[in-house]
């Protein structure tokens, strides 16, 4: 299976959402990263062709989705961002709604609909109306319903917004197990999400992708670019204005910077591992720049 | 049939929807009905009984004018109308007993006024109805002074109005079929009210129900979700406009299904053969009170149909729940509270927008023309609304079926 993007371009008007975006997937996970704005929800709508783009098509194993149909719309599961629920409906009833729009059997979505709920923390609670429900457990509404009919594509627009860690974590290896033959694309901006369980990652910004690779591979990118520099926390400051500085934390008087950088931005900075975090800051800072 | 069946059941579960059923029933069927003809409409609106301890009990008073008119033989003949005359004219009016205010002395005092003006006493200066004092043994000839009428009517129509000699023609024609001499018993139950079922009113409800059929999809911020599932475009929209139509169908039987009861509670069926010349002397079409009401029925369930699917188009249309219902109140309200301002000929076409037309227009002399001919207005008031519904109903699945542009 091959999803194939290719010079993907959206307009509104004068604003470009998305610029002439190509890329291949194949199974696995991929980690859609990007500040907000950067043109993602666009992206991911138009990869499961509820949005016309202005040029560029999506192809499945080639052939164009906007013509699949609901061939395309059988073995693709979507959790968008601000997942909207009906209020009276319980997540049982909401679930067996979707799955009856899904086209799934009664009897396999019964079945189907207590084993997502069990996985996701939610059987409980089945029986409960949405609307009482916290915003971590909406989510994972959303995202039962996205899985429910084992899609070969999951599109999971900001998956893990309102799940605290122990959700988030749940969920990680709930995607990581589920992946297996399937393409997985999810979208956040908390870069460890993605550092977590994606197998490529794609960083986008102002509707462009501006370096995609495996997680080993993006950071190798800034293999020798980050430092770790200890400073009197009265002159952090100075730092920060100057240089990319990915953390900070206090020690005593004193507070080690985290910095990015081309050269050694101090004779006392010392080099240390790159991670994820650090690639996507460095990244940001050149097309900023 | 599944989806259909979740459709439907989470369209009943909403709020607003039941409340709005419950609401129109109550206003419709309770009040509207029930209440009516037990007091306003043939009891009292204060008390059970008078101050000559007449009931005022609308269900024991329906009973008494059927009785008591029973007595004036069941064909109307000049005979009937001076037998009524004369027994108005018996009463010492200060007993007259106060259950008798909807007894036919108001059909034959309207009689008289029509059709015997010359019976009218010039020196009577106190402005008494004729049915006080005027002589029976000259009311004579009903129905040829009704055709006279009609004539002078139809004529004066045609010269000041604008009628063809071939429409009034076409009238003439029609009020040949009406057998004569008319069936006759106590008329006022049927004259007065049990068609009224007033559809119009029946729109607000009906537009809260189903605006949001489509727009609350985006309101909700399901649509997104919805559009990316199998059956979540054609299918989805298709068995949404099922659902719509059916809820209409639903509502409709409830609203019209309970009227129909009470009248048959409180009426019976005593009188359905009476022709419909007693609510309007001078009506052409040779119908009954039962074909009046199936019309009137049909008029009902034809104009839901109609705006179920003029409402689904505006909510498939625009993704804002306030416009969708702004919008499908519009094609009911504007044309009245902007009808002085339209042209005419506008004005006379949003007539047939469902439910919005006359119901009563049979006892009038409308004719639509088209391709060069003469259609008689009823039959307009419920084709075209039937047509519109029909054609809603692909554009709006067509509108929800489609990719978002922007």
């Amino acid at each position: 299976m091959e999803l194939s993007i290719d010079r993907l371009t959206k307009h509104y008007g004068k604003k470009i959402a998305v610029d002439r975006v190509s890329a291949t997937l194949t199974p696995g996970v991929y980690g859609l990263l990007g500040a907000n704005g950067a043109g993602k929800t666009t992206l991911m709508r138009m990869l499961c062709a509820i949005l016309e783009p202005t040029s560029g098509e999506v192809r499945l194993d080639g052939r164009d989705v906007a013509g699949m149909g609901s061939e395309y719309r059988d073995v693709l599961g979507y959790l968008p961002q601000d997942f909207g629920y009906y209020p009276s409906y319980t997540a049982a009833e909401f679930l067996a709604y979707i799955a009856a729009l899904k086209g799934i059997p009664r009897a396999a979505a019964g079945k189907r609909v207590k084993e997502l709920l069990n996985m996701l923390d939610l059987a409980a609670v089945a029986d409960k109306k949405i609307k009482t429900f916290s915003g971590g457990m909406k989510q994972r509404v959303g995202i039962a319903q996205a899985m429910l009919n084992n899609p070969q594509i999951l599109i999971l627009d900001e998956p893990t917004a309102g799940l605290d860690p122990k959700e988030r974590v749940r969920l990680r290896n709930l995607l990581s197990e589920y992946a297996g033959d399937k393409i997985v694309i999810l979208s956040t901006h908390i870069v460890s999400d993605v550092e977590a369980i994606a197998d490529q990652v794609l960083i986008m910004n102002a509707g462009r992708f501006i370096i995609h690779g495996s997680v080993p591979d993006l950071a190798s990118h800034v293999e020798g670019k980050v430092w770790e520099l200890t400073v009197p926390a009265a002159e952090a400051r100075l730092w920060k204005e100057d240089f990319t500085v990915a953390n900070y934390r206090h020690e005593g008087e004193r507070v080690v910077l985290r910095i990015i950088a081309d050269e050694r931005p101090s004779p006392q900075a010392v080099p240390c591992a790159p991670v994820l975090d650090d690639a996507y800051l460095y990244y940001f800072g050149i097309m900023e720049a | 049939m599944e989806l259909f069946a979740l459709e439907h059941k989470r369209l009943w579960r909403t709020p607003r929807v039941w409340i709005c059923v419950l609401l129109c029933f109550a206003y419709s069927v309770v009040w509207g009905s029930v209440v009516w003809y037990q007091w306003p409409g043939f009891g009292t609106k204060n008390d059970s009984t008078d101050m000559y301890d007449n009931s005022f009990d609308g269900y024991s008073a329906i009973r008494g004018y059927q009785e008591e008119f029973s007595q004036f033989g069941d064909e109307w003949t000049d005979e009937t109308l001076q037998k009524i005359v004369a027994k108005y004219q018996s009463y010492d009016l200060m007993e007259l007993p106060g259950l008798q205010s909807k007894g036919d002395w108001s059909l034959a005092s309207d009689i008289l006024r029509d059709l015997y003006p010359e019976l009218k006493d010039p020196e009577n200066q106190q402005y008494q109805p004729l049915i006080l004092y005027a002589d029976t043994t000259k009311m004579t000839d009903f129905y040829q002074r009704r055709a006279d009428l009609l004539e002078y009517t139809l004529e004066t129509t045609r010269q000041n109005e604008g009628m063809s000699e071939a429409d009034k023609q076409m009238f003439l024609d029609m009020n040949s079929q009406i057998e004569e001499p008319w069936p006759y018993e106590w008329t006022q139950g049927w004259a007065n009210g049990a068609l009224e079922f007033g559809w119009s009113k029946m729109a607000p409800y009906l537009a809260i129900a189903l605006a949001f059929i489509f727009s609350g999809e985006w309101y909700s911020n399901t649509a997104p979700l919805l559009h990316t599932t199998k059956f979540g475009w054609k299918k989805l929209a298709r068995v949404k406009v099922l659902n719509g139509i059916t809820f209409a169908l639903e509502f409709y039987l409830l609203i019209a299904g309970g009227k129909v009861l009470v009248q048959l509670i409180y009426l019976g069926t005593s009188g359905w053969d009476l022709p419909i010349q007693y609510m309007s002397l001078l009506a052409v079409a040779p119908w009954n009170m039962l074909q009046a009401e199936l019309y009137q029925l049909a008029f009902g369930l034809i104009g839901m149909f109609g705006y179920a699917g003029l409402v689904m188009l505006m909510s498939a249309l625009v993704k804002n729940n306030v416009l969708s219902l702004v919008f499908s109140l519009a094609f009911v309200y504007v044309p009245d509270i902007l009808g002085r301002y339209l042209p005419k000929w506008l004005m006379a076409l949003s007539q047939y927008l469902p439910l919005v037309g006359n119901s009563y227009d049979y006892l009038n002399y409308n004719v639509f023309h088209i391709f060069g001919l003469s259609v008689w207005s009823p039959w307009m008031l419920i084709t075209v609304p039937f047509i519109i519904g029909i054609v809603c109903i692909p554009f709006a699945i067509m509108k929800w079926s489609r990719r978002e542009r922007a």
